[in-house]
């Protein structure tokens, strides 16, 4: 029988980073043929692709890790350094309509009224559904943090309900901020306020429902006891990303919401 | 500054909690959710439902401003001219509202 003489993951040869690529390709492509021609079906095919991959790459890597023992403490401190990068990236990815939103608020052009909100925009009080929202991902920090020590102690009834509460609460903001775009008196088209609003806003709801997912997919872990008190990176890969949707919000909620009404 | 009680309560568990190596952690995070997280959440939520309902808010005067309402490229769904979360009551099209009843 043949032995490894490293602690290091040969990883075994996989179709996914190619249906990945694919898809992606078919996503983006899609997307402008929908815009330009009105068609769907490049888009649809790209997105089906794109989660039967996500689906089963991942699965795979619990696979490798969780049942086949390759996840060493080399292999899972190379996956830490992974997901601080990819983390690190999103953050440049939100700085960028951060930018833009300073940009155009900071001094705000003669078209708009050369006022900040632009003549005519009637903002959201920043005191209602949004304190609201803030309060509801503050809560959701405190319970993931409480599920995480519920894990490291071997607390498994504390670990489930404390994750599934944070789910909830997730869950909670993302049905809070979809009636919030529908109440809103000013869309995505109403100019540089509105663009920059709904983008930045937009895509931190959909890192929410990312968050969420990954949350999800713990608990049905946990559920299924591949967590021990002393290895559980997939929970902490989980935990930094919704501390990092949660640090996002933030930042929009006292720049765009508050500072900018 | 003198604290209460509870906020003194609160502060020995937290000392104790980062001095013991790992025990209680959990314990600490679990009260932090139900006296700290929850209520809080609980406080905005009743802020926000009052709010909401001291000023039923009435429909905005339409003005046709020229930097609202951009129209340069259609929506890519429907008639291309309603944005994706079209409110009727509280968006209005570039000439005007759809519906004036509130």
């Amino acid at each position: 029988m043949a032995h490894q003489a490293h602690a290091y993951h040969m990883v075994d040869p996989s179709p996914w980073p190619l249906t990945g690529a694919v898809g992606a390709l078919l996503l983006t492509s899609g997307l402008a043929v929908w815009f330009h021609f009105h068609s769907t079906i490049l888009l649809s095919l790209g997105l089906i692709l794109l989660l039967l991959t996500m689906y089963q790459w991942w699965r795979d890597i619990i696979r490798e890790g969780t049942f086949q023992g390759h996840h060493t403490p080399p292999v899972q401190k190379g996956l830490r350094f992974g997901m601080i990068l990819f983390i690190t990236s999103e953050v440049f990815f939100f700085l960028g309509f951060f930018w833009a939103f300073y940009h155009s608020s900071l001094a705000p052009t003669p078209e708009l009224g050369g006022c900040w909100p632009p003549t005519g925009i009637t903002t959201l009080d920043p005191f209602e559904v949004p304190l609201l929202n803030t309060a509801v991902l503050l809560a959701s920090g405190v319970t993931v943090t409480w599920a995480h020590h519920s894990i490291m102690e071997g607390e498994r009834e504390q670990a489930i309900h404390s994750l599934t509460l944070t789910i909830l609460l997730g869950f909670y903001f993302t049905f809070l901020q979809a009636m919030e775009y529908y109440e809103a008196p000013f869309t995505i088209a109403d100019g540089v306020y509105g663009s920059t609003f709904f983008v930045a806003t937009g895509f931190h709801g959909l890192h929410v429902i990312i968050g969420s997912t990954f949350l999800a997919v713990c608990l049905l872990r946990q559920v299924q006891y591949h967590f021990t008190s002393g290895h559980h990176f997939g929970f902490e890969a989980a935990a930094w990303y919704w501390h990092f949707v949660d640090v996002v919000w933030l930042f929009l909620y006292i720049s765009i919401y508050w500072w900018g009404s | 500054m003198s604290l209460s009680t509870a906020a003194l309560a609160t502060r020995r568990v937290l000392a104790a909690a980062s001095h013991s190596s790992h025990e209680g952690g959990a314990r600490t995070w679990k009260i932090l959710t139900f006296v700290l997280a929850l209520p809080g959440v609980g406080v905005c939520m009743a802020n926000a439902y009052m709010k909401m309902h001291a000023h039923p808010h009435h429909q905005e005067e339409f003005v046709p401003y020229p930097h609202l309402r951009i129209r340069t490229k259609k929506f890519p769904w429907g008639d291309g001219n309603h944005s994706m979360f079209h409110n009727p009551h509280t968006n209005a099209l570039p000439d005007g509202y759809e519906s004036s009843h509130h």
